[in-house]
């Protein structure tokens, strides 16, 4: 009981930043027809230039994890991942999409992946780093950790878990019932209908690229205080919101969000839960959901995934 | 007894074919393998033999890849998994079982070819959900072999004996020569199978899936042949070099492989053979010149020759480029359309009796509340135009769909020749005599007329696979001469004989019709059905297009002209039925229907003009 709660918990905290990420997949296949290979990486990008204004390149340090500095680095990052993500789509997708060439997009955007890990790695060169912390969780229970029902669970996680939520949320209630949600839905639901009728299409498609990063960065730094990390974290959460949304076949993103949470806990429990003295561990806990994922999509494609035929 | 005889007579027969098609060509890539193989025994100052012998199983990988994403058209963004599992098992095989070194890299390439064929399902899917699997796929392998030490060796890698290589001692040179006699072997079979029948359905394939598939090309199985021949390839391509490395360390394998080797490919040009080796070249070279450059940065040589690598590919693309290979073949060749006699169309067989062939029962498909076709009843005799008409939406080409095959009824059956045929796919009823042509997709654009009409006449080709064509077997060789005087005479019943070698972009798009005809033609059916047929030809056309459809009906075949154009149904049909909301309304000769009324009331309404 002690260790299904504790799995459930921290499970759900890394599962409500994968959600999110799944959900920016989601949105963005459903609106293009793309697979945004650069799309973790690019929210990597945006989290390292927060680390970045907030302590440089120095690997440990609570140096600047002052408030005002905060909003400052927060308010850098999440510019420079909307720009950096509007200016893929412009730049990267949009080209190849009007051509007809899938495997320009394809490439295109894996090479952006590449390119901003490549650099990130370049100025971040050791293997991992602590991102400070604003807020004061290291002062709840013990040292952040509090004991519900015999179990030791992460304060910060019931902060992740309902930030995360709060995002999914806002964002479905913004594409269900706003304006611009509508005209979102307009334009996955038929592009050249919505075009037609005058909805700049390629406008609203390049910001929801950029919006996108901004919501799942926001969960990644919510997040990141309470782990190490490195140039690979943004390319890791990409892969892991890859597999969720997918798993969903790229449907709504609100599942693809709930897909991101169940991953989150599969993975908890395949590394952490015993039945007897029976146990997987966590050498298969990265590997079990792809191998899965992939043979779902490849022995259960949906209509829509599968090539079109007379 | 006589298998020998005949095996001596294959091989004169073969040797003096290919002397009859040696060229300069031939020569020149002769002479260039040659040059390279003398590399090794040149001792060129600052070259290192191990690096560049690794380079060329690389470039042995990268040209596997090149089937696939050149013809097939999938971006595979992960061909390094492949190589990780060739490299794995050969590794393992050979550091704990003792194994020697080539079975194991046998091994090694059946074991990436299974894996290529576990994971083949992909090739059904769609491009972007490919490219996601495939690239979740590299990302699975590399994982396993970072969270599995006992298997990978874990980050000391997997430390590998020094073995002997073909009886000789596997130095640097040997695994070089092996290496090089590989890549051209591969090449000279990716480029006879390109050249081939299965090019050229992939290729059709990749143009038009839903117009390739109505000719009864199987997507799966030709998409998973090139697939599973990558896999295989660049397995064995792994399976050599690790063994050149003599160490396995995982971490040689990150997705990054997989991608570096897409690279490579689009780099040096994914429409050529020998493109994607030279894109790994390119590629070599790069990483020759960045690397002083990042020690002078004190940057990491990986991540500089990734980015260096990614952002050389986003120029390439972004400048429209088709990649290095085809960009100076272009340059240096000048098309020369081959000369050839036009052919007669074949003399139709003696007048067949007019038995009927297909029999549909009532067929009835809804979608949704709609029912698109509400018990629909026909019978197609041989040598008899049958022609189905009604206003848009009456359910003339859902009816055509339910027979082809290309949907499922609700209810009813379709008998071709006495036999049940509801339940079989496309492909099969294609196979078994019931062709169509498409509204919506005429011709495959990036094709000549002559090569387009090859694709109808797959599903008559038994010995047109991946292997065969690719080893050119005496078999292989006379089928595609047959394939191609076939196709000539289809065209020929259009009137298209002099077209043959006119690529599709240069023909009206009554021609384009005409050549999806001898396309469907080519398939040899019983019964043909023909939607649209005149859509958007001029008056002064409907004299050819009747003649070429009495023609096609000479040969004893059962037409099913869908048409909305009355003047040719009148010229062309022995029978018309008339359907409206689905339903047959009348049914009879052009005369009886005509006279009946029920035309005018289906087109226009009860009201009286």
């Amino acid at each position: 009981m002690t260790i299904t709660l504790q799995v459930l918990v921290s499970g759900l905290a890394a599962g409500a930043v994968y959600g999110l990420f799944a959900a920016g997949y989601s949105l963005i296949y459903r609106l293009t027809g793309i697979v945004h290979f650069a799309f973790g990486d690019l929210v990597g990008l945006g989290v390292f230039a927060t680390l970045l204004v907030l302590a440089g390149t120095t690997p440990v340090s609570q140096a600047g994890a002052t408030e005002p500095r905060f909003v400052l680095a927060l308010i850098v990052g999440l510019v420079l991942c909307v720009a950096a993500g509007t200016a893929t789509y412009v730049g990267i997708v949009q080209p190849y999409l009007s051509r007809g060439s899938t495997i320009g997009w394809v490439a295109g955007t894996a090479a952006v992946a590449f390119a901003i890990r490549a650099v990130i790695g370049a100025t971040f060169q050791r293997s991992s780093y602590v991102f400070p912390d604003p807020l004061p969780f290291h002062d709840i229970g013990h040292s952040g950790f509090v004991r519900i029902g015999g179990a030791q669970v992460q304060a910060r996680a019931f902060f992740v878990i309902g930030l995360a939520v709060a995002l999914a949320l806002g964002s479905a209630w913004f594409l269900e019932h706003t304006r611009y949600g509508r005209a979102l839905r307009a334009v996955a639901d038929d592009a050249e209908g919505a075009r037609f009728v005058g909805v700049p299409v390629e406008l609203l498609v390049a910001l929801a690229f950029g919006l996108v990063g901004a919501l799942a960065m926001i969960a990644a730094i919510a997040a990141a205080p309470g782990e190490a990390v490195n140039a690979n974290t943004g390319t890791l959460l990409g892969l892991k919101g890859l597999v969720a949304a997918l798993a969903v076949r790229f449907g709504p993103p609100l599942w693809a969000f709930v897909a991101g949470l169940v991953l989150g806990v599969v993975e908890a429990a395949i590394a952490n839960v015993h039945i007897g003295s029976w146990q997987l561990g966590p050498s298969y806990r990265e590997v079990l959901p792809i191998a899965f994922v992939l043979l779902f999509i490849s022995l259960w494609p949906s209509p829509e995934a599968l090539e079109e035929r007379e | 007894m006589s298998a020998l005889p005949e095996t001596a007579v294959e091989l004169r027969r073969a040797a003096a074919e290919a002397r009859a098609g040696w060229s300069r060509q031939g020569w020149l890539a002769l002479a260039a393998v040659a040059v390279v193989a003398l590399v090794p025994f040149l001792s060129l100052p600052g070259v290192r033999l191990d690096a560049l012998a690794n380079t060329l199983y690389l470039a042995l990988a990268a040209t596997a890849l090149g089937l696939t994403v050149g013809s097939a058209g999938l971006p595979s963004l992960g061909t390094g998994a492949f190589m990780a599992i060739g490299a794995f098992t050969s590794a393992l095989l050979v550091a704990r079982s003792g194994w020697p070194v080539e079975p194991a890299a046998l091994a090694g390439a059946a074991a990436a070819l299974v894996a290529g064929l576990l994971s083949g399902g992909v090739v059904r899917l769609r491009r972007a959900f490919v490219a996601v699997s495939t690239w979740l796929l590299a990302w699975l392998v590399w994982l396993f072999l970072l969270a599995f030490p006992s298997v990978s060796g874990g980050s000391q890698g997997l430390i590998l004996p020094q073995k002997t290589l073909l009886g000789l001692d596997a130095t640097p040179t040997v695994h070089f020569e092996v290496a090089l006699a590989l890549l051209a072997l591969t090449a000279l079979a990716i480029a006879a199978a390109r050249r081939g029948a299965p090019g050229l359905e992939l290729s059709a394939l990749r143009q038009a899936p839903a117009l390739a598939t109505s000719l009864g090309v199987g997507l799966a199985s030709r998409r998973l042949a090139a697939f599973a021949a990558t896999a295989t390839l660049a397995g064995l391509a792994g399976a050599l070099a690790v063994q050149l490395q003599a160490v396995a360390d995982p971490n040689a394998y990150d997705p990054f492989l997989s991608f570096k080797l897409l690279v490579a490919v689009l780099l040096g040009g994914a429409a050529a053979t020998l493109g994607p080796a030279a894109g790994i070249a390119v590629l070599g070279l790069i990483s020759l010149v960045s690397g002083p450059f990042a020690r002078l940065l004190h940057l990491p040589l990986e991540r500089f020759d990734t980015a260096v690598a990614a952002i050389l590919l986003v120029f390439v693309l972004a400048l429209g480029g088709e990649g290095i290979v085809p960009w100076v073949l272009a340059r240096l060749r000048r098309k020369e359309r081959p000369k050839r006699l036009p052919a007669a169309p074949a003399a139709p067989a003696a007048p067949p009796p007019h038995e009927p062939v297909l029999r549909a029962a009532g067929l009835r498909k809804a979608f949704g509340g709609v029912v698109a076709v509400d018990g629909l009843a026909l019978e197609l005799a041989r040598g008899e135009t049958t022609a189905l008409i009604g206003p848009n939406g009456s359910g003339k080409t859902t009816a055509l769909r339910l027979i082809s095959g290309a949907s499922r009824p609700d209810s009813g059956v379709v008998e071709l020749g006495g036999s049940d045929v509801t339940e079989t796919s496309t492909a099969e009823r294609v196979r078994l005599g019931i062709a169509r042509t498409l509204q919506t997709t005429s011709a495959f654009t990036e094709l000549t007329a002559l090569e387009n009409v090859l694709v109808g006449r797959g599903v008559r080709r038994p010995f047109a696979g991946l292997v065969r064509t690719a080893f050119a077997t005496p078999r292989a060789r006379r089928e595609a001469e047959a394939a191609e005087t076939a196709a000539l005479q289809a065209l020929a019943v259009v009137g298209l004989e002099r077209a043959a070698d006119t690529p599709v972009p240069e023909l009206t798009s009554s021609q384009r019709r005409l050549v999806a005809l001898a396309a469907a033609l080519a398939t040899e059916p019983d019964v043909l059905l023909v939607d649209e047929l005149a859509a958007g030809a001029g008056a002064d056309e409907l004299d050819g297009l009747a003649a070429v459809v009495d023609r096609i009906r000479e040969r004893g075949v059962a037409l099913l002209v869908v048409e909305h154009n009355l003047r040719l149904v009148r010229r062309v049909a022995d029978r018309v039925v008339v359907l409206a909301a689905g339903a047959t309304v009348a049914e009879g000769s052009v005369a009886e229907v005509a006279a009946s009324g029920v035309v005018q009331r289906a087109y226009l309404g009860t009201q009286r003009l």
